[in-house]
């Protein structure tokens, strides 16, 4: 069970978040091509590591934070509002 | 042809039967459901601050930050997400609180009538904390969670509108209306063990 700590409400048990992805996707250019779209709806990254999510608070306040996440300890370091820029360590 | 105005009915009207329900004891709880007007007031993009002041000037009342509730003799304001609060008044007649919320906001703010939409609990007694601890995942100890406090979270797995109101403890519950037969039914047996006293409705 995480404890994410919402940058609105506080401190809430992860029942009340889903999981929204990877929070460093962006979208391409609408030029960019079929290649670059295939790719940020579909490919993501599998880190071992530091991870920037989206995480929802459905339960809560219903805003999308970010959580700066470690997939291997689970351990999370730092919480965003969603217009907040999250960095991750050097591993 | 002329219609009515729908008065507003509780869906516990049934569930929710005046009397002792569980244990007999000093440790009984109170539980109440109360007839209110709602309405959800969220700030329009960049008025937030327009919109507070309107509502200082025109309801007599500042909304409150995060985490917490307002109160005026005729108003409560719950924070409930960012830019947006739920208003909650004594009910008078159908729609007149979304009316006067209206006329004092005027373009700052949208509104939205919730009274049919939400119903309204109140939970007190010295037990009430530990009735509501069996089903809510936030600290409600007095040193995390005090009166004028205020949260938006699951309570016997039901979105919840928890907000304390005093010390005795007593707690007010806003939930939707279509899930507030199921809450009370999961209420009632977390209260059990200590018993409830349900009042007829406010």
């Amino acid at each position: 069970m995480h404890r994410i700590d919402c940058p609105w409400c506080g401190v809430r048990d992860e029942i009340e978040f889903a999981y929204r992805g990877d929070a460093t996707v962006k979208r391409p250019e609408a030029g960019a091509g079929v290649d670059a779209f295939y790719a940020y709806v579909y490919e993501r990254g599998n880190p071992r590591g530091w991870h920037i999510e989206w995480w929802h608070h459905a339960a809560g306040c219903r805003q999308w934070i970010k959580v700066l996440r470690h997939t291997l300890t689970h351990e999370i370091r730092a919480t965003a509002k969603a217009g907040d820029t999250v960095t991750a360590p050097k591993p | 042809m002329p219609v009515s105005a729908p008065e507003p009915r509780s869906p516990l009207v049934q569930a929710l039967k005046p009397g002792r329900h569980g244990a007999v004891g000093a440790r009984q709880v109170t539980l109440r459901a109360y007839r209110r007007s709602l309405v959800q007031l969220q700030a329009r993009k960049g008025r937030a601050a327009d919109l507070a002041t309107a509502v200082r000037q025109g309801l007599g009342l500042a909304l409150p930050p995060p985490g917490r509730a307002e109160t005026s003799p005729t108003l409560a304001a719950i924070w409930i997400q960012p830019s947006a609060w739920l208003l909650c008044a004594p009910y008078l007649a159908e729609g007149d609180l979304a009316r006067s919320v209206r006329a004092a906001v005027g373009s700052a703010g949208a509104v939205v009538d919730q009274t049919h939409g939400k119903s309204v609990l109140r939970l007190s007694g010295p037990t009430a904390r530990a009735v509501l601890e069996t089903g809510c995942r936030i600290d409600l100890h007095p040193r995390a969670f005090a009166p004028g406090q205020a949260a938006a979270t699951p309570v016997g797995h039901i979105d919840c509108i928890l907000r304390q109101l005093d010390n005795a403890p007593s707690y007010e519950l806003i939930v939707a209306s279509t899930l507030a037969e199921a809450f009370v039914d999961w209420l009632l047996h977390a209260a059990a063990a200590y018993g409830c006293e349900v009042l007829p409705p406010d």
